[in-house]
Parts: C-alpha cells; sequence; structure tokens
C-alpha cells in the first residue's frame, strides 16, 4: 500500500466514526443573520439536513405597547418594526385605521403615500441588494448600493426630517406637505438611478460568480409558498402572479401603470431577479405620480381623539417585503383593543425550514439573505 | 363568489355553530363557539377555495371570559376576504391546531400560545417563539401583571396618575 493510499484509509476511517450528524449554532451574533436570529442546523457533513430558527432577541411587546395608547401615538412605534422601510409601516397603519374609522384622505396625500411608498420601496431593495451582495462577497455592490439609498435618505430627511424612523404619516393623510422643489429634487434622482440598474447588473445579473452562487438554490415550490402564506418577492419568485397593489388595490394603485414581475423556478435568483426588476417598476409608478400629482391640502380635518367604532378589521399592503398586515380589534375607546401586525418577514421566514433542508452550509447564508427578514419586524 | 354567498354556503353547513355572522365592508365576518374551528377551516380552504391563510391572532375578551383566535382568510385566485373568529372559554383556552391546513399557522399558533396562552391540539411543535421559553405568564393577556410593566407616570387616562408635565 503506498503512502498515498494509506493516509486516505485513514481518512476513511475517521470520517467513519464521526460520520454522525451535528447541530451547528448560526447566530445569535452572526453577520448574515442580519439582525439577531438564532438558527440551529443540523449538519450531515457540509449538508443541512434540518433547521430549527430561534427569534425574540428583540421582543419588545410591540402589540401589547399598541394596546395601552391612543391611536395616534402608535404610529412612531409602527417605525421600528421594519426600520428599512419605516414610511410603509405607517402607511399599513394609518390605512388601517383609515379603514376602521371611515377616513377619506386628500388626493394629494394619496400621491404623495403612493410617491413616497415607491421611493421607500427603492431604498429597501437596494438596500437588501447591497447586503445580500455582502453575503455573497461582492462588496462593490454594496457601496453603490448605498450611494443611491443615500439620496433617497436625503429626499425623506428634507421631508420629515427624520433618516430613518420617519413617523411622516398620519391617520388621514401626511403630517407635512412636501418642501418647495422637492419633486424636483426627486427627478433628479431618478435621472441618476435609472443609469444605475444596469450597472448593477454587470456586478450582478451578468456574473457568472453571482448566478453560479444563487441559481438553483433555496427553492420554494408555489405550493409550499402558499401554504406558508409567503407573500411578496418570495411569493413571486415562486411564480405566483400577486401583488396587493394590483390584486386587491389600496389608495390609489389602481390608477397607476406597471407589471408584476414573477420568477419561474423560484430560486434565490428568481426572488433576487424579482426585486432587482421590482425597481425599475417603482420608477415607472413614481414617474406617473410626478406628473399627475395634484396641488390641495395633505390632511384630512379628523378629530384630535380619534376614536374607532366597535369592529375589528384585518387591513394589508404589499411592502417591500410582502403583506404587511394589521389586524385592529376597536372597542369604541380612543384606544385599539387587541392591535396585531402580521408582519412579511415574520410569516416568510417560517418557510425557511422548508427551504434550507438539502443545500450546503453555505448556501444557507443565501437562501436566509432572499427573504430579506427584518428581525425587529420577526420579533416586533 | 361574494361574501353574501360565503356567509350562506357557511350557514347551511354549520348553522348551529355560528353566533354571529354579517358581511362588513364586503368581507365575510364569521363568529363561531370554537369545537369545530377545523371542520369549518377545512370547508372554508377546500370547498370554497379560500387558501391563503393572512393571519392568525388571538383576542383576550375577559369582559366576556372568553378567549378568541381570528383567522384572516384570503385566496390567491379570487376576491374575497372571511375574518372568522373561535371563541372559546377563558380557563380552558383550546382549540384544533390548524397546521394540517396551513403551514403558515405553525409560527401564528406558537405565537397566540406564547403571548396568549391559547392552547392547539395536535400542534406539532407548541412552544414558545417570541418569548424566552422560562418566561412566568402571558404577556397579551388582559390581567398580565409584571412589576417591570410601568405605565408611563404622565398617562392621564389612568385615575390618581400624574399628569405629563408641560415645561421642563
Amino acid at each position: 500500500m503506498t503512502t498515498v493510499n494509506l493516509h486516505l484509509q485513514q481518512v476513511k476511517e475517521r470520517t467513519a466514526e464521526s460520520m454522525e450528524e451535528m447541530w451547528v449554532n448560526m447566530g445569535p451574533q452572526h453577520p448574515s443573520t442580519h439582525g439577531v436570529l438564532r438558527l440551529l442546523i443540523k449538519l450531515d457533513g457540509e449538508v443541512v439536513r434540518e433547521c430549527i430558527p430561534y427569534m425574540g432577541y428583540m421582543h419588545r411587546c410591540h402589540e401589547k405597547i399598541g394596546e395601552n395608547r391612543a391611536y395616534v401615538q402608535i404610529i412612531p412605534y409602527t417605525d421600528r418594526l421594519d426600520y428599512l422601510a419605516s414610511m410603509y409601516n405607517n402607511w399599513a397603519y394609518c390605512l388601517a385605521c383609515e379603514r376602521l374609522m371611515g377616513i377619506q384622505i386628500p388626493e394629494r396625500a394619496e400621491y404623495l403615500r403612493v410617491l413616497i411608498g415607491e421611493l421607500q420601496r427603492i431604498a429597501s431593495h437596494l438596500i437588501w441588494l447591497g447586503t445580500f451582495g455582502l453575503d455573497l462577497g461582492n462588496f462593490t455592490l454594496f457601496m453603490w448600493c448605498f450611494r443611491e439609498r443615500e439620496m433617497i435618505l436625503d429626499l425623506f430627511e428634507a421631508v420629515s426630517g427624520q433618516r430613518l424612523n420617519y413617523s411622516f404619516m398620519r391617520i388621514g393623510g401626511l403630517a407635512l406637505d412636501v418642501p418647495e422643489g422637492w419633486l424636483g429634487d426627486v427627478k433628479a434622482f431618478l435621472q441618476w438611478f435609472k443609469p444605475r440598474l444596469p450597472e448593477y447588473d454587470r456586478l450582478t445579473t451578468d456574473n457568472i460568480i453571482w448566478q453560479k452562487r444563487i441559481q438553483g438554490v433555496g427553492i420554494l415550490t408555489p405550493e409550499d409558498a402558499v401554504s406558508y402564506a409567503c407573500s411578496g418577492p418570495m411569493l413571486r419568485g415562486s411564480g405566483i402572479r400577486w401583488d396587493l397593489r394590483k390584486n386587491d388595490p389600496y389608495g390609489i394603485y389602481d390608477r397607476f401603470e406597471f407589471d408584476i414581475p414573477v420568477g419561474t423556478r423560484g430560486d434565490v435568483w428568481d426572488r433576487f431577479w424579482v426585486r432587482r426588476q421590482e425597481m425599475e417598476q417603482s420608477v415607472r409608478i413614481v414617474e406617473q405620480a410626478l406628473t399627475e400629482i395634484p396641488p390641495g391640502p395633505v390632511l384630512a380635518p379628523v378629530a384630535k381623539k380619534l376614536r374607532a367604532p366597535v369592529g375589528d378589521i384585518y387591513s394589508r399592503v404589499e411592502s417591500p417585503r410582502g403583506e404587511l398586515g394589521d389586524y385592529i380589534v376597536a372597542d369604541g375607546s380612543e384606544k385599539p383593543y387587541r392591535y396585531k401586525v402580521r408582519a412579511p418577514t415574520f410569516v416568510n421566514l417560517s418557510a425557511l425550514p422548508v427551504m434550507l433542508p438539502g443545500y450546503l452550509v453555505a448556501d444557507a447564508v443565501a437562501v436566509l439573505g432572499s427573504v430579506d427578514i427584518v428581525l425587529c419586524e420577526v420579533d416586533r | 363568489m361574494t361574501a353574501e354567498e360565503i356567509l350562506q354556503q357557511i350557514r347551511a353547513r354549520f348553522g348551529s355553530e355560528i353566533r354571529t355572522s354579517e358581511v362588513r365592508r364586503g368581507e365575510a365576518s364569521v363568529t363561531i363557539t370554537g369545537d369545530r374551528n377545523l371542520e369549518i377551516c377545512r370547508f372554508i380552504k377546500e370547498e370554497l377555495g379560500f387558501e391563503y391563510l393572512n393571519c392568525l391572532s388571538g383576542v383576550d375578551w375577559i369582559g366576556e371570559n372568553e378567549m378568541e383566535v381570528a383567522y384572516a382568510i384570503s385566496s390567491l385566485r379570487q376576491p374575497g376576504k372571511i375574518i372568522l373568529r373561535a371563541r372559546i372559554p377563558r380557563n380552558e383556552p383550546v382549540l384544533s391546531s390548524v397546521v394540517p391546513l396551513w403551514g403558515t399557522a405553525n409560527w401564528h399558533e406558537r405565537e397566540a400560545f406564547d403571548l396568549l396562552g391559547i392552547r392547539f391540539e395536535n400542534h406539532p411543535d407548541l412552544r414558545r417563539i417570541l418569548l424566552p421559553e422560562d418566561w412566568i405568564g402571558h404577556p397579551l393577556r388582559r390581567d398580565y401583571q409584571d412589576e417591570r410593566f410601568v405605565p408611563y407616570p404622565w398617562d392621564d387616562r389612568k385615575p390618581g396618575s400624574v399628569v405629563r408635565p408641560t415645561t421642563a
């Protein structure tokens, strides 16, 4: 027996002894978990056999706090749910209250909400693309995406004074009108942003490493996607053409022309590609909103102490991460009796144990990244 | 299928279980007594074709000494929404799990168990999800008390509390 063969023999014997599966903790402190999430992963060699997520490290009783605050007072708390798309959280909550109380908001506020909401979607997808690139080792992309996101944050800072937790929307409209010349700034941003998307493609879509890394990984079948009630790019990545902006329009989304990009295989690539194309569609919506936006007030005349009539409502919007729903039970007082947030990433993350088994542990990072989790929203 | 038709079908099938049923904002809104929630959910999913469970939330109706689990159900193939509320006694809050119908119910039910103490029979893995495993009590119950849970001193809705100072 040659030395090499002898060595191989030893290796085989040794691995035969230790072939049992192993539980590995990924997180709570791990750069690719995008927050504080712990994944308990059962490994067979390099292959993931089972995955159990543990969360709640950032649980802060959002719903309990909501039960003890007046309807208006909850708005700043909603910012802290999905801090990468605060405007959309504001919108979802305000819309639920408006539907519950039967408040009609002014036309200009509707347009500004769509405009700001879509800019927020672009910003949120940019940060997703950047950090997802970082997960896969694409650092340049991260810098580029953050450069453009910074511009959107500047725009939001100009309207609300904040860069992350805006609290800009109110029950009945918006806190303020946009400053003079702001719509021109948005136009200028779009002029800058549109040629950037093909530039990202050079780093991502056309990049052979990027393709090899995420194609055919983390497949979620349409059946599983529906059973686990996935929404947003997760659901569309699995090939189901479902977007609340089109299928259950809220606000004035029925007035805009845009497409719903869908994937075909339901892998990480499709989820990436759906988000990448959604940025283009958001640009289209913002452009239409810019040309049609009417002058006028931005806040409906609403009472200072808002009371909702007895009843309950489940109201949902299409946030950048999926279906963001608010279930509010009102007992006629100025506080909600029960306030539950159906966080899109909480539900999307529940499909992770279905997506991971069978793939390599290195792919787990890509699959987890493709869910686009925000742990503050998962834990509430 | 309009909301009224949905209600008629549910009424025809489960008339004795239904406490209230009405059309609210174009949505079917049904309250049932808890025992047969799994059957009604299966009927809604398989025969009415509402295959998407949007949300599941527990509510503590302490005044009526009852717990409630509200299912918001819709479909990706047809318009229409159903809100189904299952009422159960508060001192024995047990319901059948709907995980066999919808995978998403798994975490939602764990959350309702964690925060409200509602138990779901035949749930595959019923344990706390957001709070630590050794936590005592269920915070979203209306009578939950915790010495760390201090109301804001300026909460003027509570009798005997301090009014918020307006100057520094």
